[in-house]
């Protein structure tokens, strides 16, 4: 069996995402980076099963992102739960909205979709930002706890330590990546696919239309709340700048930069876009609007991202007849 | 025994336009049936009623006595109720097989959920078998591993009529089959839409403009005009009569 | 309470004036190229800068600054079409990547040439008030107001009155039809980004002034702007002008009862209750078929 290209990267991101301690150990900085970018790896997993493989386009997700994380964060500050607990509660409140939203709003049509999630995020945003008592407004919500040790025998993980959170994050993330493969290599993962190229025959052959976009939302949603509660447990703090309509749209970004619809797309499109600048040391807004010339690139000449310019090259190389180029 | 498909007094409206008034006939017995009339008869808001994908404004449908107009085509395919469609929908980014595979499958949300954790892929490589004997009825076997979108429109049409039976459907509807396709294949399609009905003896429902396709295909023909079932008959009776011919001639 | 009330009305039908001017930019996009132009917030901002510029450094005129700004605009309007969405006709979600590549061009671009921080200028317009009883209103309200009335009156001339305005709406109903009868759709999809860029810099123009000049400052307007027409229904002038109104002046009445920090919670909220209801708008036409 050959191996596909998805796998061998797959296999190359996992072995370098649990050697990186080890590798880094001594630059605390590249290991804070490569949290972050998994903070971020995370949601946009959510989102490439929305996007990238249901077809629906949300402008809003990192709302329900910040849903999990005030969820969490309340749970374990206020609540005093610890992290495990917390975080399915961040990861249930998440899809739970996603649940209620998506009711509704899932039978609209595309454009209509796209303007509620907006409109979702931006009120979610308001939200944040004004329920003073709950979410400590626009200062946020300082001082929250990280997760307790774990102790096997004479080994301490310590999370307060990075590489402990790093380890913490990775782990969660490499979970997160394995529910996206399971799910999107099944049967339901082949539903939602045929949804993206044509609703119409999906319905004629029997996908209830409805119900698997409510379910891909659901899923992608409690998978954001999941993103967001590491992120504010990493940062320390929950503010709702984290989680407004550019972080949405910075999130959408990171996925179509990476691939849509290739299970490794996400977590490219994270690196690419957390990581590289920081290591290029380039000015936040120089980085933006290179980003922002990339987008249009992609938008035009190669609208599956890096894995899919890769998929294609790989392809030549493979096959030198090379007619077996797709094309979406 | 009662009849397969029953369709009884259809009306349905668009604005101020009677598309369809008041028709009705019935399909007692597998074959294949083909539904035809001149621009405007209605025939095309027939199918759609049928599909599911518009709703009588009187009238019903029945389907081996349920009554299925109005319900959503989902759930029709589900009942064995598949269709074809005119402008020809093939999923593109699967491959060929991959497309026959995925009309095999089950959609429940249920049985699919469970199959994300068992992971139990018999199903599939059962299906596979019956897939690729499909793809080799029409000479696509070479394409299994390919993207739909590399075919050609006529192969699609053949992939996209195949694909129908792999979900083992009680009734066939294919809208316009013959359109687009050129008088070569036209030939390889009748005689191939022969072959599986006399495999499957279900019911076929043609909508058809081309007529001496359909004409040399179907067993039954129904005739609508202006909304109305003409006649029904063998082709033969159909082709003689004064009336349809008067329907035609405008 | 009542001087309240009427306060509030004349904020709100300005604020609406502007969103009306979004709106329509949005609306005239959207119905003749099918294109949901995120970046008409960033180019409204742009109007904004542009009007700074042309007004201290090269005009000393506020008019002519507004004038320069919207040339500007349609200038930039007819790059985008060109080099942007032409090749994206039909790509639903490509052209909202690219929408959203422009956002963040377009809004780090003014800053890396601007900086962050918030400009000012101060026409005479807004140093000159307008008294109502106990109420007073800066004259630049009411500019606002006349010129978007203006502006409303001018393009409904233009739709009705000329053979472009004429071939615009042909192409919006009909686009094979409209090429049948030997219009050229690319003439019609860059006048249309031109018009609507230059009423997005028209916007900019005409409310950074009256406040300020910020990077920023485009995304509500955007964001209104956009409800609005979905309010009014996608795609309906009348609509656009209906919906922009009424968004502006129920959320300023809103402050009356709920906090300020939650007007926009109002605005969306109507948005998602109307998509509910009545998913086709106002004015729009409900459109058969599932795709």
């Amino acid at each position: 069996m050959k191996l596909s290209l998805s796998t061998i990267v797959t296999i190359v991101i996992l072995a370098f995402g649990a050697l990186a301690p080890f590798i880094f150990g001594g630059q605390p900085y590249i290991l804070y980076v490569l949290t972050l970018a998994l903070c971020y790896t995370i949601p946009a997993i959510g989102v490439n099963i929305l996007y990238g493989y249901t077809g629906l386009v949300s402008l809003g997700h990192m709302g329900f992102a910040g849903v999990g994380a005030y969820t969490t964060a309340l749970l374990m500050k206020d609540v005093g739960l610890p992290f495990v607990p917390s975080l399915f509660g961040g990861m249930f409140a998440a899809g739970f909205l996603g649940f209620l939203v998506g009711i509704p709003c899932l039978r609209l049509r595309s454009h209509y979709f796209i303007i509620v999630t907006l409109a979702v995020g931006m009120i979610l945003f308001t939200l944040f930002n004004n329920l003073d008592g709950l979410t400590g407004g626009a200062e946020g919500l300082p001082g929250i706890p990280r997760p307790g040790n774990i102790e096997i025998g004479s080994f301490v993980l310590d999370f307060r330590s990075l590489t402990g959170f790093y380890v913490l994050t990775f782990i969660i993330a490499a979970l997160t990546f394995g529910l996206q493969y399971i799910l999107v290599r099944s049967d339901f993962g082949r539903s939602l696919s045929s949804l993206r190229q044509d609703e119409s025959l999906a319905a004629a052959r029997g996908v209830n239309v409805f119900g698997h976009k409510l379910a891909a939302f659901v899923l992608s949603t409690a998978i954001a709340g999941v993103g967001g509660a590491m992120k504010v447990l990493f940062l320390r703090a929950a503010a709702p700048l984290s989680f407004d309509m550019n972080e949405s749209i910075n999130l959408m970004m990171m996925l179509i930069l990476g691939g849509a619809g290739y299970l490794v797309g996400p977590v490219i499109g994270a690196i690419t876009f957390i990581a590289l600048p920081e290591f290029l040391r380039v000015a936040a807004e120089m980085r933006l609007i290179f980003f922002g010339f990339v987008l249009l690139i992609l938008a035009r000449f190669a609208p599956r991202g890096i894995c899919g310019a890769a998929e294609v090259a790989y392809r030549k190389l493979a096959n030198k007849e090379a007619n077996v180029v797709r094309y979406t | 025994m009662s009849a397969i498909l029953e369709v009884s007094d259809i009306s349905k409206s668009f604005g101020g336009i009677q598309a369809v008034n008041g028709a009705s006939f019935t399909l007692d017995h597998p074959g294949i049936y083909g539904l035809i009339g001149p621009n405007g008869a209605g025939k095309t808001t027939m199918f759609d009623i049928i599909c599911g994908r518009q709703v009588p404004d009187a009238g019903k449908v029945l389907f081996h006595s349920s009554r299925v107009d109005g319900v959503e085509p989902y759930k029709l395919s589900r009942q064995g109720l598949a269709r074809t469609f005119q402008e020809c929908r093939v999923l593109p980014e699967e491959t060929c097989l991959d497309n026959v595979l995925f009309a095999a499958q089950s959609k429940r949300m249920t049985s699919e959920m469970l199959q994300v954790f068992t992971r139990n892929t018999k199903h599939r490589r059962d299906a596979e078998v019956e897939a690729r004997r499909l793809l080799r009825l029409i000479n696509l076997e070479q394409y299994a591993d390919q993207p739909a979108s590399d075919l050609s429109y006529g192969q699609r049409r053949l992939l996209e009529i195949v694909s129908c039976f792999m979900s083992k459907p009680r009734i066939l509807l294919l809208d316009e089959p013959a359109s687009g396709i050129n008088p070569t294949l036209l030939n390889t399609l009748r005689d191939f839409l022969v072959e599986l009905y006399e495999e499957t003896k279900i019911v076929f429902l043609i909508v058809e403009h081309n007529m001496e396709f359909i004409m040399s295909l179907a067993s039954t023909i129904i005739v609508m005009h202006q909304g109305r079932v003409l006649m029904q008959g063998a082709p033969e009776q159909v082709q003689a009569d004064e009336s349809v011919i008067d329907a035609y001639l405008g | 309470m009542a001087t309240a009330i009427l306060e509030q009305f004349i904020n709100g039908a300005m604020m609406g004036s502007i969103y009306v001017l979004m709106a329509l930019g949005m609306v005239l996009i959207y119905g003749v190229m099918h294109v949901l132009n995120f970046a008409h917030g960033v180019l409204f901002m742009v109007g904004g800068y542009l009007t700074h510029l042309f007004f201290f450094s090269w005009t000393g005129s506020y008019p002519l600054a507004i004038l320069g700004s919207m040339v500007a605009l349609a200038a930039i309007g007819i790059v985008l079409e060109r080099l942007v969405f032409r090749a994206l006709r039909d790509n639903l979600r490509m052209q909202i990547v690219s929408s959203l590549g422009l956002i963040l061009i377009i809004q780090n671009g003014v800053v890396q040439i601007w900086g962050p921080h918030a400009l000012q200028m101060r026409p005479t317009t807004v140093e000159t008030l307008v008294k109502f009883g106990q109420l007073s209103f800066t004259l630049q309200h009411f500019v606002i107001m006349g010129v978007v009335a203006a502006a409303v009156a001018a393009l409904y001339l233009f739709l009705t009155h000329t053979r472009l305005g004429t071939a615009m709406r042909a192409t919006s109903q009909a686009p094979e039809a409209a090429v049948v009868v030997g219009i050229d759709p690319n003439r019609v999809y860059t006048l249309t980004f031109m018009i609507a860029c230059a009423l997005a810099g028209l916007g900019g123009a005409l409310l950074g002034p009256l406040f300020i000049i910020f990077p920023q400052m485009g995304d509500a307007p955007m964001l209104k702007a956009l409800s609005a027409i979905v309010i009014g229904g996608m795609g309906s002038v009348p609509g656009a002008i209906v919906g922009g109104l009424g968004i502006g002046i129920v959320e300023s009445l809103s402050t009356l009862v709920i906090p300020t920090d939650y007007r926009d919670t109002i605005t969306f909220g109507v948005l998602i209750l109307m998509l509910l209801i009545r998913p086709w708008g106002i004015f729009g036409v409900r459109v058969r078929g599932e795709d």
